[in-house]
């Protein structure tokens, strides 16, 4: 860990998804380790900074953008998408209508933001508050997945920012799609190679974000 | 040259007529200054507390003002403030751009900052006979700010801390004479509006502060003969809506707006308010039923925050002295807080009249606000705004919630009070 050879990336991460989902609370527990019933609603947007060894060499800071769920405010998304590398796109397991909002955030944010290479920004789906037993969408992985592939997630992770469950992983799964996107820059100056679903042969290469 | 530094005042000092325009070029350099010389900040507070006051002759306040001012102290107290607050300088200024009406002042009056704070904090404790009871009161009022989740507070916290030693009984004479002024007032026949707006600019003793808000905000007539007939009729009209509104909450069209207002209410402010069942209860009406009856705007995340001013100043009509966020509000009479309840849904109301296009569609309101204060830093305090730009901070990023939520999540909730007095006296739309 020689000062000289240590790499630092920064990445804005967006956090986005339907109101009262625990967007604030998974940055929360991720960012502060803790967790209250009790964050107040999100207006506008909030900030928090996380910092992750990544490997001996690497330092990665990330800079996660706590995005309100209403939809009042869904005409200011574009002013916070800006220059975001990565996205978490977040449902609440006990409420369906929020995971049927899924896609409308997803194309929300492909709408608005591409990557300078003008791929769409990887995007992992997280399926919150599964500790709640009311586990309505979850039964079937394998739909999940195919869901995730049809819309364009790099992957898919059952979260519980109370009991602390999966969100590590989540974000370490993201971390390494931007990483990988970052360090692939052949497909950038070729447009002709780019198609809809590149990043479908990602996914099979990623065996953490898909639970078998 | 000696910038001016002009206290609250009604109606709004105009620079524009008094011929005062400031150089964008001459602000402080940005050299650190130690905290240590609180005796010159007393120095300079005494020197303009009474700007408070004043009001009745705005060309007397500008004298005195332009006399007592000390360029030293001044620029001290602005680099002080840019130093220790360099975060909290946006919304300082902010505010106390609001409190002066948006005009072009220089970036002296970064200093008249600190000694708003300080009144801000007297006002509270209006009503308290002898000081050190204000400072006992105010300073478990301070700690409970400071746990609050919000990292702007602590900082504006403890500079007012800083700064109540300075409290004098002489003040304490002033403020019972103000409250002598605001009772005359309020006895009628009939309540001079235009009166009570110059009186209660610089601040609303807090034991005639409900009364005057209802009449500030239009739902008191200045008749005082006809008052009572009127809060009757109006109590009758609100419980009438809930009759006929609220059993369709969880009806298919109602049922997103009635659940998200059911998720936010145990996410509001302050803390101890929304865990009492009675005040739940009694927001999630009051929130419902405006939705209901204003459908271009509906719901809209910070509406619920603008109910608990109304709610807690309007709960001190009926108790003495005590904290309003200990207060256990199940144990008023029924009837008791069925009015409270009322009168704080109508003050809502006629609050939100004038700031509508904040929550609809896009919020263009809000999008305006926003564009005014991007444009009144760039102007006022260049070097911030530059800043801002180089690391591309939108306005957007920072500010939205200063407008959506009328700035009561960035300060203490007896500040907020504090500033909605202002704010009344020319209609919320002038400020936010």
């Amino acid at each position: 860990m020689q000062k000289h050879s240590q790499k630092e990336h920064l990445y804005k991460l967006l956090v986005i998804g339907d109101l009262g989902v625990g967007k604030t609370s998974i940055i929360k527990r991720y960012v502060h380790q803790n967790f209250s019933p009790h964050y107040r609603a999100t207006i506008g947007v909030d900030f928090a900074l996380k910092v992750l060894s990544w490997d001996a060499e690497t330092v990665v800071r990330l800079q996660l953008w706590d995005i309100a769920g209403q939809e009042r405010f869904g005409n200011m998304t574009r002013v916070y998408y800006r220059e975001a590398m990565g996205a978490f796109i977040v449902f609440d397991v006990t409420r369906p209508a929020t995971f049927e909002a899924v896609t409308k955030w997803k194309e929300d944010l492909d709408s608005k933001l591409v990557l300078p290479n003008g791929k769409p920004v990887p995007t992992v789906l997280l399926a919150n508050k599964c500790d709640q037993g009311i586990d309505v969408l979850m039964n079937n992985g394998i739909k999940m997945d195919q869901f995730c592939k049809e819309n364009g997630f790099v992957g898919w992770f059952e979260t519980s920012a109370k009991e602390n469950i999966n969100i590590n992983e989540a974000s370490r799964c993201l971390v390494k799609h931007i990483i990988d996107s970052e360090s692939d820059p052949v497909q950038s100056v070729e447009p002709d190679i780019i198609k809809p679903h590149l990043n479908s042969s990602k996914i099979v290469s990623c065996s953490a974000c898909f639970k078998s | 040259s000696i910038q001016h530094v002009y206290g609250a005042q009604h109606p709004p000092f105009d620079p524009l007529l008094h011929g005062t325009l400031i150089k964008p070029g001459s602000k402080p350099p940005a050299t650190p200054v130690k905290l240590k010389k609180v005796s010159t900040f007393q120095e300079f507070e005494s020197n303009t507390s009474d700007a408070w006051d004043l009001g009745d002759d705005d060309d007397e306040l500008l004298a005195i003002a332009a006399e007592n001012l000390n360029t030293e102290v001044v620029m001290e107290t602005a680099h002080k403030v840019i130093q220790n607050h360099s975060k909290l300088q946006e919304q300082h200024k902010f505010q106390e751009e609001h409190l002066q009406e948006e005009k072009q002042v220089g970036s002296a009056e970064l200093t008249s900052v600190p000694c708003g704070d300080n009144r801000l904090v007297k006002s509270v404790s209006e009503g308290h006979t002898s000081s050190s009871s204000d400072n006992v009161s105010e300073s478990s009022s301070m700690q409970r700010s400071q746990s609050l989740p919000q990292t702007s507070t602590p900082p504006l916290v403890s500079g007012m801390a800083d700064y109540n030693t300075s409290v004098t009984p002489a003040l304490t004479e002033r403020e019972a004479s103000r409250l002598d002024k605001f009772k005359q007032l309020l006895a009628g026949p009939n309540t001079d509006l235009e009166e009570l707006r110059k009186l209660s600019w610089s601040g609303i003793p807090k034991r005639v502060r409900p009364i005057a808000w209802k009449l500030l905000s239009g739902y008191l007539p200045a008749n005082v003969d006809r008052r009572e007939s009127t809060l009757k009729r109006k109590r009758k009209e609100y419980f009438a809506f809930v009759e006929q509104y609220y059993d369709s909450r969880n009806d298919e069209n109602h049922q997103d707006t009635y659940r998200q207002i059911h998720i936010d209410i145990p996410r509001m402010s302050p803390e101890v308010l929304r865990l009492q069942p009675k005040v739940t209860e009694i927001f999630e009406r009051i929130l419902f039923i405006w939705a209901i009856r204003h459908p271009a705007s509906g719901y809209v995340q910070g509406i619920n925050d603008l109910v608990t001013p109304f709610f807690v100043v309007f709960v001190c009509e009926y108790i003495e002295e005590e904290e309003v966020e200990n207060f256990d509000v199940s144990s008023l009479p029924e009837e008791v807080l069925q009015n409270i309840e009322a009168d704080s849904y109508w003050c809502m109301s006629k609050l939100l009249d004038g700031i509508q296009d904040n929550y609809t569609f896009a919020q263009p309101g809000i999008q305006k606000k926003v564009k005014m204060l991007e444009e009144l830093v760039s102007r006022i305090d260049e070097q911030v705004h530059r800043h801002l730009d180089q690391h591309e901070v939108k306005y957007l990023q920072f500010a939205f919630r200063w407008m959506n939520n009328l700035l009561m999540r960035e300060v203490p909730l007896h500040c907020t009070i504090r500033l909605w007095d202002t704010y009344q006296v020319s209609t919320f739309l002038h400020f936010h």
